[in-house]
């Protein structure tokens, strides 16, 4: 069951195409990885699926489909309905996600009030659910401001506002890449959790493969603007087929390869 | 408290040094006051006559000596007496600032009424029609001196059209034509400052952040842009404080408005030097209270000021 579906997608940026003929398919429920180099084209698409696009960029062409919906050309008005109840965003910079001198809670509070009208009370339970969901303390995260969490702290509060109203895409744009290994790594865990939590689709946009490796279901590789390879996790990382893909997997650092000596060395000695 | 104790010996301190300077360039300036005392253009009076009053003044003593004079009867809060109209000046000063203040806030309110719609507007139209008249405006406006813009008004409002008052003060229309030529003078800097101030504030990534959660544009604007966007506008007012006193000095002798700044003009004129002291010092005095509550204003408009004693959690 498809959840979200871009068909033959063309983004222009002052008459230049940036993404070309993009297509792929996120399933219900399942960690959708796409992969590239910066450049790439992949946080442009990511934008273009919320109407997040910048006023110089336009889609030229193509569909993108959510929910058996054609959400290509919505109004602003319209994308507000969606952007943060069906489909929501993680960012790279964490330090940006929130408004820097309004406390967290509030701005929690603001976004449940942007999309039901529920109590006082019930917002404030729903916002204490998701800080606790990505096991933060909630009610110190609740009246703190973002300048008083530290940088793993803020990214796993900005992911407890992305999942807080249980949308059915969560897009993730790089999100562990401002990060320490081991806070990335923890982060990448909450996602994971939550995703079985509240089950909803991942579209986990990344440039570095280790990230992808651990809990995608597909992979797509993406390279200036277009998509060369998509498939199983299994099939693109034991059997690319792409030579990019191939250029890809091998640029990363493995332990096997940092300790064993290559033909260079051998002849050195 | 300590902050605020720290801050307090520093401004005693400031004060001192202030009123020190201003006293030697007061009496550095040629002339003194005794031959409009004596009325000199009336009756005649004598060399002697004249010795006497300046003895009395002590105006033969070494300047230091009459600075010591001055700082002993400072402490006791006795500003002295106006050599011409023999009146107190403490007493002359309070009764004249009410007319400068309400001049003042009118023209802030002016300033504000035409400066915030016109800053917004022009940076959520950016380069269009609605922008490039408040850029016209800026122009116009900061070019223009604002002793003839009010020229201007007295003859439009005034002489042609006979609907507003030209001068003095006493109803509700005296303050008009004053407070719309000081304001309109000052909003001119502001409209563009606001303006680029808000056009930073709306490419911040929190911004997009913000639309990605659904929250309105509207909302965006007022809670999560505006708000950041007056701490600019605010510092520079804070420190144009200065150029806003000596703007009314100007606008009050213009419509011979009754206020603290023609008042110290019409001292600096007849070189009635304790109420040029006296001016000096409320003003200062006024200055930094103004800052301090600016201060204020900061720590509610950026909560990281206010909490940076604060460590991270």
């Amino acid at each position: 069951m498809s959840l979200l579906t871009v068909h033959q997608l063309y983004i222009y940026f002052r008459n230049k195409p940036i993404v070309k003929n993009i297509d792929f398919t996120v399933r219900h429920g399942e960690w959708f990885s796409l992969i590239g180099e910066s450049g790439s084209g992949k946080s442009i698409t990511a934008s273009a699926i919320g109407g997040l696009l910048p006023k110089e960029m336009l889609i030229a062409a193509g569909h993108i489909l959510f929910d058996y919906k054609d959400i290509t050309h919505l109004s602003n008005k319209e994308f507000q309905k969606i952007r943060g109840k069906e489909i929501s965003y993680v960012f790279q910079d964490y330090q940006s996600s929130f408004t820097p001198f309004i406390k967290i809670g509030k701005q929690l509070d603001e976004m449940i009030q942007a999309h039901c009208s529920l109590t006082k009370k019930e917002r404030r339970e729903i916002a204490f659910q998701a800080l606790e969901d990505v096991q933060l303390p909630a009610k110190r995260v609740y009246d703190s401001y973002p300048f008083q969490l530290s940088g793993g702290q803020l990214q796993r509060a900005s992911i407890a506002m992305a999942i807080m109203l249980k949308p059915k895409l969560l897009i993730a744009d790089e999100p562990t890449t401002a990060l320490d290994s081991i806070t990335a790594a923890h982060v990448l865990e909450v996602i994971a959790n939550i995703k079985e939590k509240i089950n909803c689709a991942i579209l986990f946009i990344t440039h570095d493969l280790r990230m992808a490796r651990k809990y995608s279901n597909t992979i797509a590789v993406m390279k200036q603007g277009k998509i060369v390879e998509v498939g199983t996790k299994e099939s693109v990382i034991y059997h690319p087929s792409h030579p990019y893909t191939k250029r890809l997997l091998s640029a990363v650092p493995t332990i096997k390869r940092i300790t064993s000596p290559t033909k260079r060395d051998l002849i050195l000695q | 408290m300590i902050h605020i104790a720290k801050r307090l010996i520093e401004f005693m301190l400031f004060l001192l040094l202030l009123s020190f300077i201003s006293f030697i360039f007061i009496k550095l300036a040629p002339g003194d006051p005794v031959k409009q005392m004596l009325h000199v253009d009336e009756v005649s009076v004598t060399k002697e006559q004249i010795e006497a009053l300046r003895d009395e003044l002590k105006f033969n003593e070494p300047l230091y000596i009459q600075y010591w004079y001055w700082l002993k009867r400072f402490f006791e809060f006795d500003l002295g007496h106006s050599y011409i109209t023999k009146q107190p000046v403490l007493s002359e000063l309070l009764s004249r600032f009410p007319a400068t203040i309400t001049l003042t806030c009118a023209s802030l309110i002016v300033m504000i009424l035409i400066s915030v719609p016109l800053g917004t507007l022009s940076a959520l139209y950016k380069n269009k029609w609605v922008d490039h008249m408040s850029r016209l405006f800026a122009l116009v406006g900061s070019s223009i001196p604002s002793f003839w813009l009010g020229l201007l008004f007295i003859e439009l409002f005034a002489v042609k059209l006979g609907i507003l008052p030209s001068m003095g003060k006493g109803t509700a229309k005296h303050i008009i034509l004053p407070s719309l030529t000081l304001g309109i003078a000052m909003s001119a800097v502001y409209v563009r400052l606001l303006r680029s101030s808000l056009l930073e504030g709306l490419n911040e990534d929190y911004v997009k952040a913000a639309r990605a959660r659904g929250i309105s544009e509207k909302r965006i604007f007022l809670f999560h842009v505006f708000r950041r966007s007056l701490i600019p506008v605010i510092t520079i007012f804070g420190m144009s404080l200065g150029s806003l006193i000596s703007g009314t000095v100007v606008i009050e002798v213009l419509f011979a408005y009754p206020g603290i700044g023609k008042m110290v003009v019409d001292a600096i004129i007849r070189r009635d030097y304790p109420v040029i002291q006296g001016y000096v010092l409320f003003i200062t005095i006024l200055i930094v209270m103004i800052n301090i509550f600016v201060d204020i204003c900061y720590r509610y408009l950026n909560p990281e000021i206010r909490l940076k004693g604060v460590e991270r959690r």
